[in-house]
């Protein structure tokens, strides 16, 4: 009796590990029994072993084995741990970090980078900086005085969107209102320059040509409006005044006032027109409840014409389904549109010269016990022979070079580059840490190959390239003609980001956030337009948005008077 | 004798009994069999076909790329560790605790028990719990899988309810005899109780199998503690809303995590807990009975 | 005639005297409950200290004691935010539904199961119920949104059979989103939470059923007299350990399922304190959410106790 009962309990365990013998046996698990823990550090000892947590979502989480990150660790003598954040909030795993007083080597901490300053979690990088030439060729000295903290001191980098020698951007990364290759095909190549001409053109096609090659039925107008993705329904109204992506308010170039553009008569047009198209069917009536996937689904099908959509948002995914189903030749691809409220104004859709974020980036915590190896480690990322290794791979495996010494990809590593398993086993790009976009220290290829002019023309699909000779252009950048006049303080959303209910200005953004999710679905459909739009506003001003624009206004200042300093000197 | 065996009444239970089961089956059968369907399926394939009970386009590259993460093959040990030594563990101390309490004349009876019913509803949050646990050194330690859950009052309280229901004549006449506590626990109750310890080894090796908060909170700086499920969230993750970072999904040019590889992520998970359960099914589906004990 | 009656002392003493003699009994009783308490205290009621913070602007790098005390500060945010209300009417709804339909199809398929006689149909069949259980909510939500969704089963089956002229979008009405989670949670645990009454039934003295044939007794009746009967000091104890959670409706399947349309009836206060305080660098926040869940449910749990004495059911302390 007493026996079996100790079977049947030891059964169910039993059971689990037979039923996993087929993995328990692969190589690598041995060190994972040792559960203490305390078994990967078997490295040479002159190697250096850094640990880095990254308070956001990994892209791309590689193997222990990786074989690029082998090479780099040979040739630089260092190596480091990557941990990101997974299933928990930014700040809440930050809490914890800075509650039991115990940091990694690196860190990234998103939205809760200050709360890590004000914990004294952090090492000054003043003494550091100068020591090391690629780290200080990465700014300007007025875009390092951007990251100084309320005490003076800088004590973290911003990574990303940086560019070296001539800018070799090729596609619009940021938002537009995008519409398909048929469709502009099909209306021989017009000028489209308002919301009502590219309306116009959509219903035309749709009334022309319904449906899609395979029968399915057309959607001319979407938009995504799930949880923080809604930016594409709620901001284009400052892109349509011609304004670039502060992202939460618009700055006025002369007058230096910060500018709310949910109340602009611009946006009214810009909900109207919506609402006119819903009200038509043009919009999708299943825009408001579809979520992510549901939306990039719609997208891979090729029924939706047109939405508005920053282009990472969507077209990773959507062009790789277009490539991998053979849809591309129907003209599926989306091409951007620079769009303002009226005829002949300038846009900013575009904004050259990169986007420099102070809000966030990656900092060296008082826990680093090797703080210059630390600092010398992403030196040592940003040289060139490293950064091609990173972003480019190794040379005739990942890369061919041609007579010019300039850099291709077969079909095949181009395959490679995007496999997920290849991502994982062999590249290395150490994401989070300093990258350059633009050209490399050869002055002839592009840091990213992505840019490479070549890598760019051969990937682009016959209907987008008929689209870039009808309109003359030679990127996705051309067609949208944009401009640039974004002043020095440009990117305002770098301040918003940071905003917490810890200050009226902060409380009112997440309010404003709030009423906005609420009412624009309502505006949108509403039978009653105007009346449903006062309700709106009157919910809107609730919010009090003059204290966020207030504290907005605060910030822009002590910009501009930043930005005057460093130039007189 | 069972001359009433098939009345009309009876009959007309047997047929909705069978209807209710067959929509039952139907119903319940569906999102497994969409699920294992999808996992065989092309990933893009499946944004532009809906798959329903066939691949559309079969392939067997999701099960290959969920293999090739080497944190599976971490999570896996950890994960078959963790179920075997939490179950053996959590069973043994919470039939224990669960045997105390109910007995009758245990002098703290009451107030034992309101002391465990409370830490049912009340809990002082991450930072607090991560701060004692801290201090106890079972950060980056196996062992916080296994102890801080080991006692939990939800299962106690279904032992004990069970063992409430054991006549306590069994118990006195044991007494009688001059058997101890433990030796009335260990000789008489436990194997009356094997239907109620079947089923909270159940749910304790289901909670084990699918715990992933703990290695998220307590663990994540360690590659070599993951557990199966934590690596199965990093992939299903790309769906949630709060995935974003705007600048790392600008900068890393990622594409979503196909729902293929999802479902086969998925699969692969329940598998074994599956495969383990009709062991334990007899316990309480054959309808063992102590019936005879009873006065 | 002092003699009969019995001082308060002499009780007070007998009682002593009883407890000691008590306690020398059950040496095993006493020890292992010591040290169940110890653990307790350590991994339960410790951590419970950071109920402080609520009262504080708690700042993680200041720690418990350093942070500055601002009183009722943080209950009076959390109560004068309109949000919460709506969130806290919601969090309810959802939880009594759930609860309710909980119990009643859990019951009811653990009495159904355990008259299929079929061996190894019950056995199939109840292999099947639970393997939703294991699909996580992410996969669920996603096949819930499929099945629902314009051109999926059920409006295929509304416009066919039932005559509806076009697709209704069930995400988009605020009426159907409190039962659409209801039936998903149903959906995807009946199996699983009739275990525990499966087990139960095992302990069913089969004597009463061969008393009930003598009887003659139809299959419904005995299932309705004594199958059911017998399950009910399981059903109370479940009652009244799920009554104190009616406050934790889910968070996923709101947290997913919901959007801008229908956020008056699914954003609950998971969702509410994740907006307010976690997010925002807020701990205080939440931990007075916490403290505010917490007393309601201990209050709800005691009052159902209190009951249940009354009652003279199972009770949980």
């Amino acid at each position: 009796m007493k026996k079996t009962k100790i079977a049947a309990v030891a059964l169910a365990s039993l059971m689990s590990v037979s039923a996993m013998a087929g993995c328990t046996k692969t190589p690598g698990a041995t060190t994972g029994t040792a559960a203490s823990g305390e078994t990967s550090g078997a490295a040479p000892a002159q190697v250096k072993e850094f640990s880095a947590f990254f308070a956001v979502p990994a892209t791309t989480e590689i193997n222990k084995d990786n074989e690029i990150q082998k090479i780099i660790t040979e040739k630089i003598g260092a190596k480091c741990n990557e941990t990101w954040l997974a299933g928990q909030q930014a700040s809440e795993a930050v809490g914890v970090f800075i509650a039991s007083g115990e940091y990694p080597d690196f860190i990234n901490g998103g939205d809760a980078m200050k709360a890590l300053y004000e914990a004294g979690a952090l090492i000054a990088w003043d003494d550091y900086i100068d020591k090391y030439p690629n780290i200080k060729e990465f700014f300007s000295d007025y875009e390092w005085s951007q990251f100084r903290q309320s005490d003076g001191k800088i004590y973290w980098m911003n990574p990303f969107e940086n560019i070296y020698g001539a800018d070799k951007t090729t596609t619009q990364n940021g938002e537009a209102f995008w519409i398909q290759a048929r469709v502009l095909e099909w209306a021989k190549y017009p000028k489209i320059e308002t919301l009502d001409d590219y309306f116009k053109v959509l219903e035309e096609y749709n009334a022309a040509n319904p449906t899609t090659h395979d029968g399915k039925k057309n959607i001319p107008y979407t938009m995504l409006c799930e949880d923080w993705r809604y930016f594409c329904l709620e901001n284009a109204p400052q892109f349509l005044d011609g304004y670039p992506n502060d992202g939460s308010c618009m700055v006025d170039v002369n007058t230096k006032k910060i500018m709310d553009y949910n109340t602009t008569p611009t946006a009214k047009r810009y909900f109207k027109k919506l609402n006119e198209e819903y009200q038509k069917g043009v919009v999708d009536t299943g825009a408001f409840t579809q979520t992510y996937d549901e939306y990039i689904s719609k997208l891979s099908t090729g029924v939706v014409l047109g939405m508005c959509d920053q282009w990472w948002d969507f077209a990773y995914t959507v062009n790789d389904v277009f490539k991998t189903q053979d849809t591309e030749k129907y003209g599926y691809n989306y091409i951007p549109l620079g769009l303002t409220i009226d005829k002949g104004m300038e846009n900013q859709w575009y904004t050259s010269g990169g986007t420099l974020n102070v809000s966030s980036g990656i900092a060296i915590t008082k826990d680093c016990k090797d703080v210059e190896g630390a600092f010398k480690f992403i030196n040592d990322l940003l040289s060139q022979e490293i950064h091609d290794l990173r972003f480019w791979g190794v040379k005739d495996v990942d890369y061919k070079v041609d007579e010019n010494g300039l850099y291709y990809r077969t079909e095949e590593q181009r395959k490679n580059a995007a496999d997920p398993n290849y991502k994982t086993k062999h590249l290395c790009t150490y994401s989070y840490f300093p990258q350059w976009s633009g050209t490399s220290r050869d002055g002839k290829n592009a840091m990213m190959p992505a840019e490479q002019p070549s890598e760019f023309k051969d990937s682009l699909p016959e209907p987008v390239k008929k689209v870039f000779e009808a309109y003359g252009a030679n990127t996705y950048i051309d067609i949208l003609g944009s401009v640039n006049k974004a002043g020095p303080w440009y990117p305002m959303y770098s301040y918003s980001n940071n905003m917490k209910t810890d200050t009226a200005g902060g409380t009112a953004w997440t309010k404003m956030g709030e009423c906005k999710h609420a009412w624009l679905p309502k505006v949108v459909m509403a039978k009653d337009f105007d009346k449903t739009w006062d309700e709106y506003m009157k919910a809107y001003a609730a919010c009090k948005p003059e204290d966020f624009v207030a504290e907005m206004q605060q910030e822009l200042d002590k910009r501009i008077a930043a930005y005057e300093a460093a130039t007189k000197k | 004798m069972k001359l009433k065996k098939y009345g009309p009444g009876d009959i007309i239970f047997e047929v909705f009994l069978i209807i209710f089961m067959v929509i039952f089956l139907a119903v319940t059968l569906y999102p497994i069999i969409n699920t294992l369907a999808l996992s065989f399926n092309d990933g893009f394939d499946a944004l532009v076909h809906k798959v329903h009970f066939i691949p559309h386009s079969p392939t067997l590259d999701n099960y290959k790329a969920v293999f090739a993460k080497e944190g599976y093959r971490f999570g896996a040990v950890n994960t078959v560790l963790r179920t075997l030594f939490g179950t053996l563990i959590s069973l043994v101390v919470n039939a224990i605790l669960a045997y105390v309490i109910s007995r009758k004349r245990f002098l703290f009876k009451k107030s034992f028990s309101l002391f465990w019913v409370i830490t049912m509803y009340v809990n002082g949050g991450l930072i607090p719990t991560y701060i004692t646990f801290q201090k106890l050194h079972l950060i980056n330690n196996f062992l916080v899988y296994i102890i801080p859950g080991a006692v939990s009052a939800f299962n106690m309280l279904v032992i004990r309810n069970y063992m409430n229901g054991i006549p306590e004549s069994l118990e006195e006449s044991a007494q009688i005899d001059g058997a101890g506590y433990f030796k009335i626990f260990y000789s008489i109750i436990s194997p009356l109780c094997k239907p109620v310890y079947a089923t909270i080894a159940l749910f304790v090796a289901v909670y084990q199998w699918n715990a992933w908060f703990d290695a998220m909170l307590y663990n994540k700086m360690r590659d070599n503690l993951t557990v199966l499920q934590y690596e199965l969230m990093k992939q299903l993750q790309t769906a949630m809303k709060s995935a974003g970072s705007v600048e790392g999904l600008k900068n890393g040019g990622t594409t979503i995590t196909p729902n293929s590889i999802r479902a086969a992520a998925t699969i692969l998970t329940m598998l074994p807990i599956i495969c383990i359960y009709p062991f334990l099914q007899r316990y309480f589906v054959t309808g063992l009975t102590i019936g005879g004990v009873k006065e | 005639m002092a003699s009969n009656t019995i001082k308060p002392e002499d009780l007070q003493a007998h009682k002593k005297v009883k407890f000691l003699d008590e306690a020398k009994r059950q040496p095993f009783l006493l020890i292992s409950s010591a040290l169940l308490l110890i653990y307790g205290i350590i991994f339960y009621y410790i951590p419970v200290i950071g109920w402080i913070t609520a009262f504080q602007d708690y700042k993680p790098a200041k720690g418990f004691f350093g942070s500055q005390w601002i009183g009722l500060e943080k209950f009076k945010k959390l109560f004068e935010n309109k949000t919460f209300y709506l969130a806290f009417r919601n969090t309810l709804a959802m939880g009594v539904i759930n609860l309710v339909f909980h119990f009643v199809t859990a019951i009811a398929f653990a009495l159904l199961l355990n008259e299929v006689r079929i061996f190894i149909a019950k056995k199939f069949i109840q292999t099947v119920s639970y393997m939703p259980h294991f699909l996580s909510w992410i996969i669920v939500t996603a096949i819930v949104r499929e099945v629902l969704s314009a051109d999926g089963i059920v409006n295929e089956f509304l416009m066919n059979v039932c005559g509806n002229e076009t697709a209704i979008d069930f995400f988009a009405v605020k009426g159907y989103f409190w039962w659409i989670v209801a039936f998903t949670n149903v959906w995807k645990e009946t199996g699983w939470n009739a275990i525990i009454y499966l087990a139960a039934i095992t302990a069913i003295d089969p004597s009463l059923y061969e008393a009930a044939d003598m009887d003659g007794a139809s299959r419904f009746q005995k299932m309705w007299y004594i199958t059911l009967p017998s399950l009910r000091p399981t059903i109370m104890i479940l009652l009244l350990i799920n009554i104190g959670n009616v406050l934790n409706a889910g968070f996923e399947l709101q947290y997913i399922l919901g959007n801008d349309v229908i956020s008056d009836v699914s954003k609950i206060l998971d969702v509410f304190i994740l907006d307010w305080g976690i997010s925002q660098f807020d701990f205080s926040l939440g931990t007075a959410a916490g403290i505010f869940k917490s007393v309601i449910a201990l209050i709800l749990v005691c009052l159902g106790n209190f009951i249940a004495k009354k009652t003279g059911d199972e009770r949980l302390f």
